[in-house]
């Protein structure tokens, strides 16, 4: 495998607000050539890094949705048959029937591998699959090589790619996997953090507004017996719909009013309780 | 260049051994790679190795805490505290998981011999590893209290087997640390209550908890595809005709302590498999059901009356989680809740098997293993009403099985 050095450094993108101390760990991974598992509470951005990275590094980005039904070959490869088969009956087609080379068509996995240039590749929510998807995977990631049975040939990675691996499990995943992986938790942020957040995707919002509703948010938070707590996917729309509303006046977030709730609470058991809390503190 | 700041490798050696002797599991393999690290010059202040270290050494967020204190300790001559009861425990979970991988191994760390090991009850085991940690951090001890020998029980049925290790007597006498104990054992010998490494297998199992009708239905997408593939010679594919897809209850003792490693994992399972079901609804009860099910796990703002139980589905499946273990009058007594407010008069035994009768297909499914079940007589009774299966996963598909028989 031909190896390019790579001295890009990753320090954010222009969607991404990102502490120094992510930064940090996604270059040494770059540079280690290890996969970097992220985990965190939903709606934390760790699928937006991926996206960051490919951004700020001016790289594509490959993206690997994993599903539960999911078998590692999916990933890596497949022989259409039935194209194959249809090629045959007909004779048509400009594919040499007889190559079943051109029958194979690659999955993410093996994009990522064929690409002329070095990627990003993105594997989201590797927890949904079972244990033996997962170590597999990590095999073939880890040798950056794979076979194609059907023609015998060995499907060798041009370019490292650079790989960010997210889960939302709350259980650990297993041991061989993470010894093959750097791993990162990406804590809530801060609200010094949040503003910034919010300030990166509306550059042109109020500084009331702003406050307000980051305050709001935190409050909210922290209101008990909420199963699926909102977080800063939540906070980016709901301030989007309040500055599409031109009904609504910053003064009135600061009363203690909590327009579109449900923006922000999706389960609706949850709803109603953080609706009771906002009526509760309204009158207090 | 941070080498020359830490005055070497050694110090980096002292950080690595620190970090394992608080619980935390690194490997050396990570070690080596945080070595490569910092040789390609990646990292090149306190601040790069604080987060280079924990991301390539530490690879779950239960230690970061545990890290952050050996870190300063370490780097910034910061104290180490004293760890407290609950962060030891904690300590203990995490070295018996990678001890227990090695008994002889771990033989060698006590200094003592695998037969010996063998003698220790799993509570001794911990106390043992407790005491000994206890001295770590006072540091003055000379290490001559290895082990408590006057204390050993012999192999009983809650012996521990460097061959193959199983927790028993789980149902009695339970500590806190003990439950801890139990999931590391049950985590290595892949027997024993279902772990949450095995989740992804737990749910093939209740892929099963499909309903069935006659294979009937030409599928006709899949007769053309297999067709196709048999170059032209037709063949036809027959489906199972539909039927409406399963309604089910789950109630969840998630009363104390004894429950708690279950109900997160037990909830997480029916919630990943919610897709298939037309309707999934968790209720709580402690111990056992008397008057209300709670739909709030605090057990205090939703109850649901078992009564109007009556008024669903009957071909509903009705799974009950719990281990089944109380004192006999909870059962029987006909004002056995420990609650005040349910005092309707009908014992639980009685609420029980009202709710077998109205749900035909329902099930019990008990963390305790079937060989601790005889000694339980509350065990004993509730097996009379409800077909009992253990937590595992050969327990589970025999429930499935079981709960998806055409005729209850």
């Amino acid at each position: 495998m031909p190896q390019k050095n790579e001295t890009k450094v990753f320090s954010g993108a222009s969607k991404y607000v990102l502490d120094d101390e992510l930064a940090n760990i996604v270059n040494i991974s770059m540079a280690l050539e290890m996969p970097l598992l992220l985990k965190g509470e939903p709606g934390t951005g760790k699928t937006m890094l991926a996206h960051a990275v490919a951004e700020a590094l001016h790289m594509k980005l490959i993206v690997l949705n994993v599903k539960s039904s999911m078998k590692l070959i999916d990933a890596l490869y497949q022989y259409d048959t039935l194209t194959r088969l249809n090629d045959s009956r007909f004779g048509d087609s400009k594919r040499d029937v007889s190559n079943i080379e051109e029958y194979i068509r690659m999955g993410k996995i093996g994009q990522s591998f064929v690409s002329e240039e070095r990627v990003v590749l993105l594997i989201d929510e590797i927890d949904k699959a079972d244990t033996d998807f997962q170590d597999d995977m990590l095999d073939v990631l880890d040798q950056m090589e794979f076979d194609i049975i059907e023609i015998d040939k060995t499907i060798r990675a041009k370019y490292r790619p650079v790989i960010v691996i997210t889960s939302n499990a709350k259980k650990d995943l297993s041991d061989p996997f993470l010894g093959r992986c750097n791993f990162h938790h990406i804590a809530f942020p801060e609200p010094d953090m949040m503003r910034r957040i919010v300030q990166v995707h509306f550059p042109e919002i109020e500084k009331e507004l702003l406050e307000s509703a980051v305050r709001t948010f935190y409050r909210l938070r922290e209101i008990k017996g909420i199963e699926k707590k909102p977080a800063t996917r939540e906070l980016i729309n709901w301030i989007r719909a309040l500055r599409a509303d031109p009904d609504i006046r910053t003064k009135d977030l600061i009363k203690g009013e909590v327009p579109y709730l449900g923006v922000l609470f999706k389960k609706s058991p949850d709803y109603v309780v953080a609706q009771n809390a906002v009526c509760m503190e309204q009158r207090a | 260049m941070l080498y020359a700041l830490c005055e070497g490798v050694g110090m980096f050696v002292d950080f690595f051994y620190l970090l394992k002797k608080v619980g935390i599991p690194v490997s050396p393999t990570s070690f080596l790679r945080l070595q490569k690290a910092l040789s390609m010059g990646l990292i090149n202040s306190v601040d790069d190795f604080y987060t280079g270290a924990r991301a390539i050494l530490v690879k779950s967020e239960k230690y970061f805490d545990l890290y952050d204190q050996v870190f300063a300790h370490r780097f910034q001559g910061a104290e180490l505290k004293e760890p407290s009861l609950v962060e030891l425990s904690e300590v203990v979970r995490a070295l018996l998981e990678d001890w227990l991988k090695d008994p002889k191994m771990l033989a060698d760390i006590l200094g003592i011999d695998e037969k010996d090991i063998a003698k220790l009850s799993p509570e001794e085991l911990i106390q043992y590893f407790l005491d000994r940690l206890k001295e770590q951090t006072e540091a003055h001890h000379g290490g001559s209290k290895w082990i408590g020998t006057g204390g050993t029980s012999p192999v009983g049925h809650s012996g521990y087997h460097p061959g193959g290790m199983r927790v028993g007597g789980v149902s009695r006498n339970k500590s806190a640390v003990k439950v801890a104990m139990e999931r590391r054992y049950r985590d290595y010998t892949q027997e024993g209550p279902m772990t949450p490494s095995q989740m992804g297998e737990a749910l093939k199992r209740l892929r099963n908890m499909v309903p069935f009708g006659p294979m009937d239905r030409v599928n006709i997408d899949e007769t053309i595809y297999k067709t196709m593939k048999n170059c032209g010679e037709i063949e036809i594919i027959f489906d199972r005709s539909l039927k409406d897809r399963l309604k089910v209850i789950l109630a969840i003792d998630n009363g104390g302590w004894s429950m708690d490693p279950y109900i997160d994992l037990v909830q997480t399972l029916f919630n990943y498999a919610r897709a298939q079901f037309k309707d999934l609804k968790t209720f709580f009860f402690h111990n056992t059901i008397y008057d209300y099910l709670w739909e709030d796990p605090q057990r205090r703002h939703k109850p649901h009356k078992v009564d109007e139980m009556v008024r669903l589905d009957p071909e509903t499946r009705l799974i009950i989680v719990g281990d089944a273990s109380m004192a006999p009058y909870e059962l029987m007594a006909t004002d056995g809740s420990i609650y005040v407010e349910e005092r309707s008069g009908k014992p639980s035994y009685e609420r029980l098997k009202f709710l077998a009768k109205t749900f035909p297909h329902s099930v019990w499914i008990n963390p305790v293993l079937v060989e601790y079940w005889p000694y339980t007589p509350s065990i004993q009774h509730i097996r009379e009403i409800f077909p009992m299966f253990e937590l595992t996963l050969d327990g589970l598909e025999k429930a499935v099985v079981h709960m998806m028989r055409l005729f209850p």
